[in-house]
């Protein structure tokens, strides 16, 4: 496998190198083809260029030459001596450095008269061309006349024997009168070549570092520029370049009779372009303009081309293959956790399968063993009370799937709503007791800073983040171990917002660091020999962070295996705008007594919030001191409030002390962590009149304080009497027959008669048809044959009877979602009741419906 | 992956092998042989002293000029220097001219408008007194603070003028000697004969091989056996302080000195070994002889070192050597039972012109020539003789470098001057033409007229 792997790797980089390579060929040879291409355009520019320099050239050669064409014309038309020749000569020639001179040309010796003196003398204008070798040995032969018109008569560049500059000079035929006789001469105009090569260059625009000579036929530089070597173009050649004689010869040929160019090698070994072309004028002739490869713009562009593709190229490999190694690492990572993920599904379904087999086999088993059994009611009894807390169970763990299929989904939404703190608190107290109890843990609830009771937001959720933190700790806690909790409420940053703080501490099994690392993952559960047997579904964590989260809060935990675990969660909710109710106990005088001294602050501050006076005793022996002193005095306390657990007396013996030494006047309330159904009989027997649970919030402390003061509690309802109900009538939409079969028992138990409509088509029309008053409420199942319950409550609210539109209807559904409350809401109905129904739920429901009427 | 590295790396090393060792390897001449180190003959075998590298003295950026002006037409030797000074001195352009009638015009040129910044110059413009302004314009060469580092050239071509002061820095020296087809002497079983009878002997063998003409030379209007006469003239007179005071005073009877030099040339020329006729067809002392010489049936050729110097870049002129390539070589020409003798004479040499607008820069440029390294790769390119002491005479004069004591003669030490040297030629040049006999010539030495 990893042979293959390998092998595909090595596929993979040879195809990108190809590709690379070939691009960086086609780069290349594109760039190569560009430049030939630049540099055949850049040729054919620069030999039409020196056609054109000839064409200057030749203007400029014609121009001199007719200038000393005009001065022989003179000379022969006037007949002049050698010496007025020199003479006319030298009175037309003006202070640019052009000379003159006047030679017999019918002697070998071409000497004469020169129009300027020799170098160093004032009156030697004698002159002799003899050893300059410029015309043939033989003289230049011919008469008067015989060189013809039009033509460029020049001579090569040579070393002028009068004043030693190198010139050139245009000459022609004269005729010099000596006594009778007319001799034979030749007419110079003698051009020095610096004169001529500061008129006579190549233009720099275009060709920079550019020059041009001019050559004779052989090769000889009649002018020379700086570039061109020796005194032949054709020796030069030779010197740097490979050729032969027949070579030479016809490279001789080309330049004469052609325009073109050759590349050839210079003293530097440098690649240089010589362009040439005939003179029109002078037979043999060419000019010949020279430049330096590296100046015609070629070279460095190709490599800088090629060199940044190539870069790119590797570039854009290495990072191609820097992400494709990223994408492969996090998609072997993505594997790995969808590996894991399935895995952690797999075992999730098995222990679904377990976890929900287990209640539904007590289910089950126990309604088998319950109809065996008919005849014995307490059999019966105590197997429906069993399969009721297996079906609680159940519902628990249907739940926690769903509500963790909302947070995979990412459709877990929140319903803010007002709700009280303390209910909050009070409830969890009362949820946890049972649990707490069971485990035989210390249990320890505290609230502080509670100042705003009324808070918005989604109770339930928030319910749930609370109860799962504090159902862990109370499971994974050993009998003998305890669990703290606290919450503190705060002022938030913002205004009239609060920060609460719920942390919840265990001295459990703890979680190890690797457990911690994966925890808030859905199926995760903590395994060790010693909870083996707690039952979880292993979603309860991942579904309170996400909770938390969705309400912008923030959860932490600080664990170590073995020494227990403290989670702290940190929200900032809104406080609601419902006010807590006016609470007042103005002739209340409260003695306190616990050995917990936080409790009794918290307690007498709460107190004297309510105007009441208050007192703390942190023992019973000062508690009995401070009431024998009250009770001396004759002002007893109006209420006495006894922690139920205190070191060296309890509460019940200190109860009945106090009944011993001052009587039954004065009310004792016994504060207990638990329910108080297991001491409620010794209390009692010693003297208690009432009981409260910790914490004591103010609103309890006001209930009870009231109750045991003789004043009316509002909201203080005998939980079991529903006979306030009794008499109501409910229409249920309800297609399942059993489904109708429960919710008519248990309505018909507390005296609420009942219709039912099979359908929501039949609910539309019974209400229609029924009188105004026939129904007080309708619970309205959702999914139904015929007409949902949806379509049901939009088409009963468009009913054109009055009642129509005012009774209240109810969702009795198994659609539990908070999208589907939400669905219920907008078609009209005023609550919803998620199946399974609690009857208590239900039967609070009907009530706040008949309180609103 | 990893091997290929190993293998990349192998290669490489593998190649850097290879060009160290190319490295290593002996040096190409010109003529494709190998520049073999040989015993530097006179005073060459003393102990050399290193030489130090070329430091500028001038801001590496000086801007300047520097015209150089002589009588070659072709002067690449130069030109590949002033490549060579250009990498230290990148902003200096450097040119050479060539002055038609050199010295004729010379003096008209340095008095003129553009003067050149260094000027050919020759021992025999000493003793000129037309050219006396020539010399004067010189630089002193010796000036020590011009930091010329003389030391590294032969003494005894370092000329000095009456105040002492050294003008010309030598560049090119010559010699005479003939040119040798060894093709021919190895097709023939010949050996290159080494003393004056195994001459006689090669050129009578070759006679008979079909070779009319064994020797040949430049004979129009010059004496063609110069080669051979000269070198032994200088020989018999060195060190004849009466001889030399005769003869450079050209004074009656002088002749006598010349005649056992002229009486070989004579005895030479009367063994029939030399076909006058094809000789005379000989346009030219230079490109005509060399391109004889490439025809390949000339065993021997006599000619001056500057005649040598023009072989190789002709060899690509000639068709018929093009199509029967064959090597030569440059020999003394044996003159005696004892061999022929390296007279070594001074052939050209730079003077810096002290009115130069660009003196700085013209001395820097000769300070950079005056090495060793410098003036041997002029006379390599050009093929001449070095005028430095380390001569390590090479390709086509390695028979030269094998010559040492009495038979290395330096022109300047025997103290010949210019008017004796051209009697000796017109008087050689009429013997050879016929129109005067040895006893003739002897006699009318000092009076013979060009």
């Amino acid at each position: 496998m990893k042979g293959m792997r390998f092998g595909k790797r090595a596929w993979i980089i040879a195809v990108n190198s190809l590709i690379i390579l070939s691009v960086i060929a086609f780069v290349a040879a594109y760039a190569g083809k560009y430049n030939r291409d630049y540099v055949s355009t850049r040729v054919r520019a620069f030999e039409d260029r020196t056609f054109a320099e000839e064409q200057i050239t030749a203007n400029y050669l014609r121009g001199e030459q007719q200038l000393c064409d005009s001065w022989a014309a003179y000379i022969r038309a006037n007949s002049l001596t050698m010496e007025e020749a020199v003479s006319f000569v030298r009175s037309s020639l003006t202070n640019n450095g052009v000379t003159a001179a006047v030679l017999y040309a019918d002697t070998p010796e071409m000497d004469g008269l020169s129009a300027s003196p020799k170098n160093g003398t004032e009156d030697d204008y004698s002159v002799s061309y003899r050893q300059i070798h410029l015309f043939p040995e033989d003289g230049i032969g011919g008469g008067e006349g015989d060189l013809p018109n039009g033509r460029i008569n020049i001579t090569r560049a040579y070393t002028n024997p009068i004043n030693g500059i190198q010139s050139i000079a245009f000459y022609d035929r004269v005729t010099v009168n000596e006594g009778d006789a007319a001799r034979q001469a030749l007419l110079l105009r003698i051009v020095p070549t610096t004169l001529l090569e500061k008129q006579w260059v190549f233009p720099k625009e275009e060709f920079q570092n550019a020059e041009v000579s001019l050559i004779d036929e052989e090769g000889n530089y009649i002018i020379r520029s700086n570039s061109f070597k020796n005194t032949n173009f054709y020796e030069f050649y030779k010197s740097y370049n490979t050729t032969d004689l027949a070579g030479i010869e016809a490279l001789k040929d080309t330049v004469a009779s052609s325009t073109g160019s050759l590349v050839m090698r210079n003293s530097r070994d440098q690649e240089c372009l010589v362009a040439y072309t005939p003179m029109q004028d002078s037979e043999g002739w060419s000019i010949l303009a020279y430049l330096r490869m590296e100046d015609l713009g070629t070279g460095s562009v190709d490599w800088l081309l090629i060199g940044v593709v190539t870069a790119g190229l590797l570039l854009l490999l290495l990072v191609d293959a820097a992400v494709m190694l990223n994408f492969n690492r996090r998609l072997r990572a993505a594997v790995k956790e969808a590996d894991a993920a399935n895995r952690a599904k797999t075992d999730f379904l098995s222990t679904m399968s377990h976890d929900i087999r287990t209640p539904m086999n007590a289910i089950i088993g126990l309604t088998a063993i319950a109809e065996k059994n008919l005849d014995d009611r307490d059999s019966v009894s105590d197997c429906l009370r069993k399969i009721g807390m297996a079906g609680s169970h159940l519902l628990t763990l249907i739940n926690d799937i769903l509500d963790i299929s909302k947070v995979e989904s990412g459709r877990l939404t929140l319903n803010a709503a007002d709700f009280s703190i303390v209910d909050t608190a009070e409830n969890l107290v009362n949820l946890s007791a049972p649990m707490v109890k069971e485990k035989n843990i210390r249990f320890n609830f505290r609230t502080s800073g509670i100042e705003k009771e009324w808070l918005c937001a989604d109770q339930l959720r928030l319910n749930q983040i609370y109860i799962n933190l504090l159902s862990n700790a109370v499971k994974y806690t050993e009998p003998g171990g305890s669990v703290s909790v606290s919450l503190k409420e705060e002022p938030a940053e913002e205004e009239g917002d609060v920060l609460l703080t719920y942390v919840v501490a265990d001295t459990g099994i703890g979680m190890t660091p690797e457990f911690m690392a994966k925890m808030y993952q859905p199926f995760s559960r903590q395994t060790d020999s010693r909870v083996n047997t707690i039952q979880g579904t292993g979603l309860g964590l991942a579904i309170t962070k996400q909770m938390v989260e969705l309400m912008n809060g923030t959860i932490d935990c600080e664990s170590a295996p073995g020494q227990g675990t403290t989670f702290t969660v940190k929200l900032k909710l809104p406080a609601a705008k419902r006010k807590t109710a006016e609470m007042s106990l103005p002739d209340a005088d409260v003695l306190v007594v616990d050995d917990d001294e936080v409790l009794c602050e918290t307690a007498v501050d709460t107190l004297h919030s309510l105007g009441a006076q208050a007192e703390s005793a942190a023992g019973a022996e000062e508690a009995l001191e401070k009431i024998l002193g009250r009770h001396r005095e004759g002002h007893d306390w109006s209420v006495i409030i006894l922690d139920w657990k205190m070191p060296g007396m309890n509460g019940a013996e200190l109860a009945r002390r106090i009944r011993q030494e001052i009587g039954d006047g004065v009310p004792i309330l016994l504060v207990s962590a638990y329910d108080w159904t297991d001491i409620e009989e010794e209390a009692k027997a010693a003297g208690v009149n009432g009981f409260v649970s910790k914490p004591l919030f103010r609103s309890t402390l006001y209930q009870k304080l009231s109750d045991l003061l003789g004043r009316e509690a509002s909201a203080n309802e005998a939980e079991d009497d529903n006979s306030d109900l009794a008499g109501m009538k409910i229409l249920v939409a309800e297609d399942n027959d059993i489904n109708w079969e429960i919710i008519s028992m248990l309505m018909q138990m507390n005296g609420i008669d009942c219709d039912r409509a099979e359908n929501g088509q039949i609910a539309v029309d019974t209400v229609r048809d029924a009188p105004a008053d026939r129904y007080d409420l309708i619970f309205m199942d959702i999914q139904m044959p015929v007409m949902n319950g949806l379509d049901a409550t939009r088409a009963i609210r468009a009913l054109p009877v009055g009642h129509a539109k005012s009774i209240p209807i109810i969702a009795m559904t198994a659609d539990a979602f908070s999208e589907n409350v939400a669905e219920c809401i907008d078609a009209g109905m005023n609550g919803h009741i998620a199946k399974p129904i609690d009857i208590n739920i239900v039967l609070k429901e009907i009530r706040k419906i008949k309180e609103n009427q | 992956m990893k091997q290929n590295i190993r293998a990349i790396l192998a290669l490489l090393l593998c190649a850097a092998c290879v060009v160290c060792t190319a490295g290593c390897a002996s040096t190409d001449t010109p003529d494709g042989g190998s520049a073999e180190q040989q015993t530097p003959v006179g005073e060459a075998e003393e102990e050399i002293p290193a030489e130090e590298p070329f430091v500028p003295s001038l801001p590496s950026d000086t801007a300047a000029t520097v015209h150089v002006a002589g009588h070659y037409n072709n002067f690449e030797a130069l030109e590949a220097e002033f490549d060579r000074f250009n990498e230290y001195y990148p902003d200096v352009e450097l040119s050479y001219t060539y002055l038609d009638n050199y010295n004729g015009t010379i003096e008209v040129v340095l008095s003129g408008a553009e003067a050149p910044d260094i000027f050919f110059s020759y021992p025999w413009m000493l003793e000129r007194e037309d050219l006396k302004s020539v010399i004067e314009t010189a630089e002193d060469l010796s000036d020590p603070s011009l930091g010329l580092n003389l030391s590294c050239i032969q003494e005894k071509l370092l000329y000095r003028d009456a105040d002492g002061k050294i003008p010309i820095l030598p560049v090119f020296c010559t010699t005479y000697g003939m040119l040798v087809n060894e093709a021919i002497f190895e097709k023939e079983g010949l050996n290159i004969p080494r003393t004056y009878d195994e001459l006689l002997s090669v050129c009578g063998a070759l006679q008979k091989a079909g070779y009319s003409s064994p020797m040949m030379g430049y004979s129009r209007g010059s004496f063609m056996l110069f080669p051979l006469s000269f070198p032994y003239f200088c020989a018999e007179i060195q060190g004849n302080e009466e001889a030399l005071e005769n003869l450079n005073a050209l004074t009656p009877g002088a002749g006598e000195y010349a005649r056992d030099a002229l009486a070989l040339a004579a005895d030479f020329l009367g063994r029939g070994y030399i076909d006058m006729d094809a000789c005379g067809a000989l346009e030219n002392d230079y490109q005509a002889v060399i391109l004889r010489f490439f025809e390949g049936d000339v065993p021997m050729m006599l000619a001056t070192a500057g005649t040598v110097s023009g072989t190789e870049k002709r060899e690509s002129l000639s068709d018929a050597y093009i199509a029967h390539p064959f090597k030569y070589s440059y020999h003394p020409v044996p003159s005696t039972d004892a061999g022929g003798y390296f007279l070594n004479q001074l052939s050209m040499g730079f003077s810096v012109n002290r009115n130069s607008e660009n003196l700085d820069m013209a001395n820097e440029f000769m300070r950079f020539l005056t090495r060793t390294e410098e003036l041997s790769r002029m006379a390599q390119v050009k093929r001449m003789v070095t005028p430095c002491r380390d001569m390590s005479f090479d390709g086509v004069y390695t028979s030269f470098g094998a010559l040492s004591g009495g038979h290395v003669i330096y022109l300047s030490d025997v103290g010949l001057e210019d008017a004796p040297d051209q009697q000796m030629r017109r008087a050689g040049t009429r013997i050879c033409n016929g129109s005067m006999t040895v006893d003739e010539a002897v006699a009318a030495f000092g009076t013979l007229e060009n």
